[in-house]
């Protein structure tokens, strides 16, 4: 991931008085993402906002220098961090967090106004509707969730990794793609021994392609390991391409490659249409896109890359329907934590459990979202509560 | 030696004898504290000045956990109570809670009889004029009659009877309440002393005469068969039918749960609605006569048909007053409408078209004291020995005003005694919930508890008030060794089943696991022995155990905070780095605890990092 120095201040000598490990790792925004996704994957969390300063003042670590120099710090972090939250949640994020957060709200004054005034002439309740309520609030965290990536993938450049069997033609599109001879063709299938990669434009989208050697079976032990390596490349792929000869049968696929597949995450190219000899049939039934190219000809390029810019979109989240969004760790964690909540209460609600427990998981959730946009005063709850509901006796 | 002489002070005077100022000056009499209360009327104790009901969601929880520190508002309305109710049965057993109709009467002539009977304490009938300072702190007050009294603290609980003001249509009243007055130097004494007041609003609605109501066309709604008590102790045997820890004469009420009567349901009419907005310009709301803010949670008439225009009728209760009279409180039609209009309108309702008014509805305004004013145990930060209770602090509600009440008059008995004051937090009683949320956060409109202004809830469901409270009834003496030494036998019978029924193997695994997944199990014979309240406890705790375990880890990641005391002579304006407005913030409020602190809203966590610092840079010099 990266080489990194730790630094270990042993408590209660350290600056909150208890074990403190310090990780330095490259100022790349990329490698700390990496690096804090890690962590948290290993049951570590966020600290809380002020969380270091209370440890250590409750351990009594604060002294009359140390405390001098931590309020310039604290106030000047604290200022940093809220332009920097500021700018997060300007524009397009932020009107669909208020959104989330303003749906979520309202979603739990409608729980409450069911438990705090059953004398009320309320409509009947209807579980089916809060279930609906709570779908439409998970695939909207769901979505914000998704676009965690989306940053990254825009700095760093999507993946698109192009596979398939010997002589398939995959250096052929690379040049098309890249649009002068990056790769060295040949008729002598698996001349890619290793994998290539090239940046390319594509639309808005910069990506980087890799060509990457054939798969087959048979071969010596360099092309095996170079058949390892393309897999390999796959995995990590944002976007695979299967490039299929048209003139040649359908090849036997690894698990790997069709897992893949059916997600949308892949395109297939089948090439050399050209050709009047048609061999290749497709054998699965996916809803795969299904592009007919010829890197000799350039015949079907056009298409390729619509597809490509389609399926890119879709995975950076720029579509031309929606604003572009992209959260950050502390989001993420939020978000995560907002979910799981709503699916408790989901379950509560489809269960036929009692309202309060639903009630007390949507109000978990509206402090996880408090994470994000600031702690939410139950006072909100109540004032959707009156400006929705006619209450009153 | 008078009662009234400079140089043997009462330990706690109490100006005002409402639901919070009864409360008050009951705990400071059984605490062994020379009591006073005084009241502009004798007639009127423990009124009920608005509906004839105690308890609801909520306000239910309330008055058990009054009943669990001793104070009378449980007993006194199972007693008097004349119709039973459990609300929210289907919505989980810890926003369950009881509700009575009770008879306005006996409530109010028990309640007065009470407080004759009470050893340590005095009633006197004489208007409070205003306060009498010493050196910046209060050491009596001072009546109507000229008559001073003294005494080492003093409790307001004056309700809505400073600068009272009720308005009818165009027409106003000073008041308090209908055929009342209204205390008008108290408030010019206050400002004196340098607390602040503003204004709110409320409102009654109208009352009518039962024989000319036609009950039959209407929705009749009938208490419960099994009835559900506030109390704890079982009012219904008759060795305990009065109030078991006070005994004394015989008091007024009956055996609670006994000979019950309905309330009924009816509709406004599409003829109600015009009539309102006809006359929308003469409501003294509408028509800009009234500057208090009202509670959003009990709008008038006039606000139901304008901001839910949709809505084609709004619900109303007839609730009756009592079992020796007709009189029908109209529940749902709170107006400020003039006369004339209000009898046309409910002679518009279904049922009601023959009906005679007894009593018009009114809004009334009145003065009150931002309770930001105020430290935890209700004493005011200005006025050192000084309480507040009740209305005054801008609740609304009897069991909002008994539950402060109580707290002020046990801690006004601490302030004398030199004691630890009682602070109830937020996770261990619906009083400690409102009373943090008065003081941290100050309130709009007439604050009303509601469930979920409580974040721990759960752990708040109103069977376990008497569990819950025990350490402070205990540590503060607000109960008979006979009531704690049953509690502590309840608490230790609870305990030891939870323990067994998570321990013991059933079906599937323990009875806990059986419970907790709805198998059909047949539970230990010795435990279905056990009382009621004991069994649905336990029942309670095995059965939300996870959700019980993760509130009380939330509880504790807050505590530690709630533990850090805030000097209180910290200047908030000199601490570096502290932005102007928090400081402003938090020196308006004065919170005494870090906890409090980071609860005022505005206040951010790096406004509390820079507290923290600044406090322990004090402690270092």
């Amino acid at each position: 991931m990266d080489d990194v120095v730790f630094t270990f201040f042993g408590g209660p000598r350290s600056y909150t008085g208890e074990d403190v490990l310090e990780i330095s790792c490259h100022g790349n925004p990329f490698i700390v993402r990496k690096v804090l996704d890690d962590l948290l994957a290993r049951g570590c969390r966020m600290a809380e906002a002020g969380e270091f300063t209370r440890r250590a003042f409750l351990n009594g670590r604060l002294d009359l220098t140390a405390a001098e120099a931590v309020m310039d710090v604290i106030r000047a972090r604290s200022d940093r961090a809220l332009e920097a939250a500021r700018l997060q949640l300007r524009g397009a994020l932020g009107r669909r967090i208020d959104r989330l957060v303003g749906d979520l709200l309202q979603c739990c004054a409608t729980v409450e106004a069911y438990i705090d005034f059953p004398e009320e002439d309320l409509p009947v309740e209807d579980r089916m509707r809060r279930r609906a309520d709570l779908a439409a609030l998970l695939a909207e965290i769901g979505g914000l969730r998704a676009t965690r990536r989306h940053g990254d993938l825009l700095r760093e450049g999507l993946r698109v990794v192009l596979l398939g069997a010997p002589n398939a033609g995959k250096s052929s599109l690379l040049n098309r793609l890249a649009g002068y001879d990056r790769a060295i063709v040949s008729e002598e299938p698996g001349t890619t021994r290793d994998f290539l990669e090239e940046p390319v434009l594509l639309g808005p989208h910069r990506i980087r392609v890799f060509d990457t050697a054939g798969l087959r079976e048979a071969g010596g032990a360099v092309e095996r390991a170079g058949v390892e390596r393309s897999l390999e490349r796959a995995e990590e792929a944002d976007l695979v391409v299967l490039v299929v000869d048209a003139t040649a049968p359908c090849p036997t696929l690894p698990q790997l490659v069709r897992d893949r597949l059916a997600t949308h995450a892949a395109v297939l190219a089948v090439n050399k249409c050209d050709l009047p000899e048609r061999h290749f049939e497709w054998p699965f039934t996916a809803t795969l896109a299904r592009v007919e190219v010829s890197a000799q000809t350039g015949a079907g390029l056009d298409e390729l890359r619509r597809v490509l810019i389609e399926r890119a979109d879709r995975i950076t989240g720029t579509g031309s329907d929606e604003e572009h969004v992209a959260v950050n760790a502390r989001h993420a964690v939020a978000l995560a934590e907002a979910e799981e909540c709503l699916r408790r209460a989901d379950r509560l609600l489809a269960e036929e459990h009692p309202l309060e427990l639903v009630g007390s998981e949507m109000r978990l959730a509206v402090g996880a979202l408090g994470a994000i946009v600031g702690r939410i005063d139950h006072e909100a709850i109540l004032d959707r509560l009156f400006a929705s509901f006619c209450i009153g006796k | 030696m008078s009662p009234f002489s400079k140089s043997s002070p009462y330990d706690v005077i109490v100006c005002g004898a409402g639901h919070a100022g009864i409360e008050a000056a009951l705990a400071a009499a059984r605490m062994g504290a020379r009591t006073l209360l005084l009241t502009g009327n004798m007639d009127t104790i423990g009124q009920m000045s608005c509906n004839p009901a105690i308890g609801g969601v909520a306000k239910g929880h309330i008055v058990r956990e009054i009943d669990a520190l001793g104070g009378e508002m449980a007993i006194n309305s199972d007693v008097t109570g004349i119709q039973f109710r459990l609300l929210n049965a289907s919505k989980g057993p810890a926003v369950q809670s009881p509700r009575a109709q009770c008879d306005k009467k006996a409530y109010q002539f028990r309640l007065k009889h009470t407080l004759e009977l009470q050893a340590n304490l005095s009633v006197f009938q004489a208007t409070v004029s205003g306060l009498i300072l010493d050196a910046g702190r209060v050491v009596g007050c001072r009546t109507a009659l000229d008559v001073d009294f003294y005494g080492h603290t003093v409790v307001v609980t004056t309700g809505t009877f400073l600068r009272g003001l009720m308005h009818i249509g165009s027409n106003k009243t000073e008041g308090g309440r209908m055929g009342d007055f209204s205390a008008r130097t108290l408030s010019g004494s206050l400002i004196e002393a340098g607390i602040q007041l503003e204004r709110l609003k409320t409102g009654t609605p109208p009352r009518l005469l039962g024989r000319s109501i036609e009950f039959s066309r209407l929705q009749e709604q009938r208490g419960d068969a099994q009835p559900t008590f506030f109390a704890f102790h079982d009012t219904r045997d008759d060795a305990e039918l009065f109030h078991v820890e006070h005994p004394g004469q015989e008091r007024l009420g009956w055996r609670p749960g006994d000979r019950q009567v309905s309330c009924w349901i009816t509709y406004t009419s599409e003829e109600s609605e015009r009539i309102v907005r006809e006359n929308l310009h003469r409501s003294a709301m509408y028509s800009g006569e009234i500057v208090g803010v009202g509670p959003r949670y009990c709008p008038s008439i006039e606000d139901k048909f304008v901001r839910f225009a949709d809505k084609e009728r709004h619900m109303l209760f007839l609730e009756p007053e009592g079992r020796h009279t007709g009189e029908y409180y109209v529940n749902g039609l709170s107006t400020s409408l003039p006369f004339d209009v209000q009898i046309r309108l409910i002679q518009s309702i279904p049922g009601l078209e023959r009906a005679e008014v007894l009593r018009p509805a009114y809004a009334v305004e009145y003065d009150f004291a931002p309770p930001t004013q105020l430290r935890p145990s209700l004493e005011s930060k200005v006025v050192p020995n000084l309480f507040f209770a009740g209305q005054i602090n801008g609740t609304s509600g009897y069991e909002e005003a008994a539950g402060q009440g109580l707290v002020a008059g046990v801690n006004a008995v601490q302030r004398v005694r030199g004691g630890e004051p009682l602070v109830l937090g937020r996770h261990e009683a619906y009083i400690g919930v409102m009373i943090d949320d008065l003081v941290t956060k100050g309130t709009q409109e007439p604050y009303r508890m509601f469930t979920s202004r409580a974040e721990h809830r759960l752990l708040l469901n109103h069977g376990s008030a008497d569990v819950r409270l025990l350490p402070h009834a205990d540590r503060l003496g607000l109960l008979s060794s006979t009531r704690l030494a049953r509690t502590r036998i309840k608490r230790d019978s609870i305990e030891q089943w939870v323990d067994r029924l998570n321990r013991e193997a059933a079906v599937g695994g323990t009875w806990g696991d059986a419970l907790r997944r709805n198998y059909p199990v047949v539970l230990p014979s010795a435990f279905e022995a056990e009382s009621s309240q004991v069994r649905e406890e336990v029942k309670y705790r095995v059965l939300y155990q996870g959700y019980l375990e993760r509130e009380l880890r939330l509880v504790e990641r807050l505590r530690e905070v709630d533990r850090i005391r805030v000097p209180e002579s910290i200047d908030y304006l000199t601490i570096p780095g502290l932005k102007r407005e928090s400081a402003l913030k938090l020196a308006a409020t004065k919170p005494t605890t870090l906890g409090q602190a980071s609860r005022i809203s505005g206040v951010n966590p790096s406004d509390i990092s820079l507290l923290m610092v600044s406090i322990a840079r004090r402690v270092e010099s």
